[in-house]
């Protein structure tokens, strides 16, 4: 069985459309991920999904835990769907901390050995030559070796994984480092993912983003993400609110976008709210459409609190209420980012999208999609522009 | 973490042990779910919406009103009835109750178990346990 | 109450304003619009119409979800009163201001019945309801 596929891609997907977009394909072959979070789960999440990633399209991983049994991650690996088991070879680390015989093609013997430790997974590297290696994770070294031999060490494995053209992942929780040694470590890395969560009234949210140090490289907003069975980790927006002034098409946006969606709406006006729910482009997003008229105002107090992002529809045919969507776009709050959706474009006396920024006094840059709603033109578009900008690569 | 979820969860399990409540969902008061232990069949992101909006509005027009502080926002229907109330700064509880419920032992449980869901969510209300420097 | 008020609508107003316990009612058409009230102008009319016809939307969607069959009546309770709003045909809602120790089941016939007196008068009535202010 050959250890390498027919063709490697030479870049590395992580299987989130809008990323890989931005990455122009993927990650490069070779470069040097560094996974940050202070707590392991939520490194150790993306790591796997994006081990399963590679080999759901047919490369080789190499992923080196010395945590778990390599039985144990291959069962916690299932609820990512499947995908062909072989291309994903084990370092196994804990088989003889557990004083059993190990079953993987490569085991570490001796924990305390650090030269044994990078001799395997070297080894590995050299043999398989995995156009992905993950190492979970790096403070098991920090923990139990000097930080100059950890930092010869990490040398060794990025030098393995470039001389096997492999992308290598190398998780790590900060519990005794410095700055000075951060930076040490930042500097070996070509790209910086790093993973927080906190709790919001009684919901985690969970966000990563992904920086280059390199000048005009890569370098996302806090992307607030989740995890879908067989799906994996998918980029996630709690809400986006469609808004706009009574009758500009919201709640046809609202029902275009969704598979699935619900209007509360009475004698052809929403009396509360439209909602649905939207997948594209490995985006998952809550959309919450706003009642148009001035009485039910009041709604946006409710709804307008963890809004990830606005679309604001105008009537392309009416700019007598041009004013009145500044005025919903307020009421949302500041520094949302935002997408203008001039819609009804099919009509008569649409005006053209520049007079319609210059009516509305938008910003400069400020993104306008021409959509006709009622047959779903340019909505889904408009979606994808304002994930752009609330990720951070537009 | 996960504790606060055993909480949450034994406190949905608490308000589902009151015979007369069918089933029981804590949410945010923007709409959002926490927990809950609502049917298949019942979406509870939409159930979670829909009592965000009849709470929130409630309170406001009861503001209007000038009728004191909100308690309770009863809807009755034909086959049972749904009661909503606040539980503390952030949340929201609501629960699912058969026609012919004792109303009285209903309340009484929604209003400990609301108390209970406060407390529970109170200390750190916001808490950030990644760290933002790297 | 205005001249031009449809007058049956005005006797059923006075009508259940006889109820001790019934402090002030509204009709809001169903889309939020008020049709026609005896509140005092301090507590914003308007605002209590659209965010009845808020709730009463809501509910009705609600009750549907949660599979209680079709949606009866909301009672908001708060410390000094409670706001009760039904439906009152296809197009209004009866919005109703009762003190808190009311005898609910006074106030809910009379409610019940104007409900439905109001349904006849503005479902028979031009297509268009009137938007009356009092």
């Amino acid at each position: 069985m050959s250890a390498q596929a027919v063709h490697l891609p030479d870049r590395a997907r992580t299987g989130i459309p809008i990323l890989d977009e931005r990455l122009q394909g993927g990650f490069p072959r070779p470069s040097t991920l560094l996974f940050f979070s202070e707590k392991p789960t939520e490194k150790r999440l993306f790591a796997e999904h994006f081990a399963i990633e590679g080999a759901k399209g047919g490369e080789t991983c190499l992923y080196v835990d010395f945590y778990r049994a390599p039985q144990l991650a291959r069962r916690e690996f299932t609820r990512f769907g499947s995908f062909p088991q072989d291309r994903i070879t084990f370092v196994d680390a804990t088989s003889s901390q557990l004083l059993v015989p190990s079953s993987e093609a490569y085991h570490i013997d001796d924990v305390s050995d650090l030269l044994e430790i990078l001799a395997v997974i070297e080894r590995a590297i050299d043999e398989r030559r995995p156009s992905r290696v993950i190492i979970d994770s790096m403070e098991f070294l920090a923990d139990r070796f000097s930080k100059d031999d950890v930092f010869q060490g990490w040398r060794r494995l990025i030098d393995a994984a470039r001389r096997a053209g492999s992308v290598i992942c190398l998780l790590f929780i900060n519990w005794t480092y410095r700055d000075r040694e951060l930076n040490t470590i930042r500097a070996m890395s070509d790209f910086i993912l790093e993973f927080q969560s906190s709790m919001r009234g009684g919901i985690i949210r969970n966000t990563m983003r992904v920086s280059q140090l390199e000048a005009g490289g890569i370098k996302t907003n806090w992307i607030p993400y989740t995890f879908r069975d067989f799906a994996g980790v998918t980029v996630y927006f709690p809400r986006i609110l469609v808004t706009g002034p009574f009758n500009a098409g919201k709640s046809t946006v609202v029902q275009t976008l969704s598979e699935k969606a619900v209007s509360i709406d009475r004698m052809g006006t929403t009396v509360a709210f439209d909602y649905g729910n939207v997948n594209v482009m490995g985006i998952e997003a809550e959309v919450f459409g706003t009642p148009g008229q001035e009485r039910f105002e009041f709604i946006f107090k409710i709804f307008a609190r963890e809004v990830n992002g606005v679309l604001l529809v105008v009537d392309a045919t009416r700019p007598q209420d041009f004013e009145r969507a500044r005025h919903m776009l307020a009421l949302v709050g500041p520094k949302l980012p935002y997408v203008v959706l001039a819609n009804k474009t099919d009509l008569p006396g649409a005006l053209p999208s520049e007079e319609i920024a210059r009516q509305m006094g938008l910003a400069e840059g400020t993104p306008i999609v021409r959509t006709v709603a009622t047959r779903g033109e340019g909505v889904r578009e408009a979606l994808l522009v304002l994930a752009e900008m609330i990720i951070g690569v537009r | 973490m996960t504790d606060l979820w055993d909480r949450l969860d034994e406190a949905i399990g608490q308000l589902s042990d009151i015979t007369d409540i069918r089933a029981a969902a804590i949410v945010r008061r923007d709409g959002l779910v926490i927990a809950h232990n609502l049917p298949d069949g019942v979406d509870p992101k939409l159930v979670a919406a829909m009592t965000a909006a009849i709470v929130g509005t409630s309170e406001m027009a009861t503001l209007q009103l000038a009728q004191g502080p909100f308690a309770r926002a009863v809807i009755e229907a034909q086959d049972g009835k749904m009661i909503s109330m606040g539980a503390g700064e952030e949340a929201l509880l609501v629960a699912l109750v058969y026609k012919d419920a004792n109303l009285g032992l209903v309340l009484m449980g929604m209003d400990r178990v609301a108390r209970r869901v406060d407390e529970i969510l109170r200390p750190g209300v916001r808490s950030t346990t990644g760290t933002e420097t790297w | 109450m205005p001249d031009d008020l449809h007058p049956r609508l005005r006797a059923i107003l006075a009508e259940l304003r006889r109820v001790p316990e019934i402090v002030s009612v509204a009709i809001a058409r169903r889309d939020g619009l008020l049709i026609a009230h005896a509140l005092p102008k301090s507590m914003n009319p308007k605002k209590i119409a659209a965010m009845a016809a808020s709730i009463v939307g809501t509910s009705e969607m609600a009750t549907v979800e949660i599979g209680h069959g079709s949606f009866l009546q909301s009672i908001v309770d708060s410390s000094n009163g409670k706001m009760l709003a039904t439906g009152a045909g296809q197009e209004a809602i009866l919005v109703t201001m009762v003190r808190s120790e009311a005898n609910m089941g006074l106030v809910l016939l009379s409610v019940d019945r104007a409900a439905r007196e109001i349904a006849q008068v503005i479902d028979e009535a031009e297509p268009e309801s009137r938007e009356v202010e009092a």
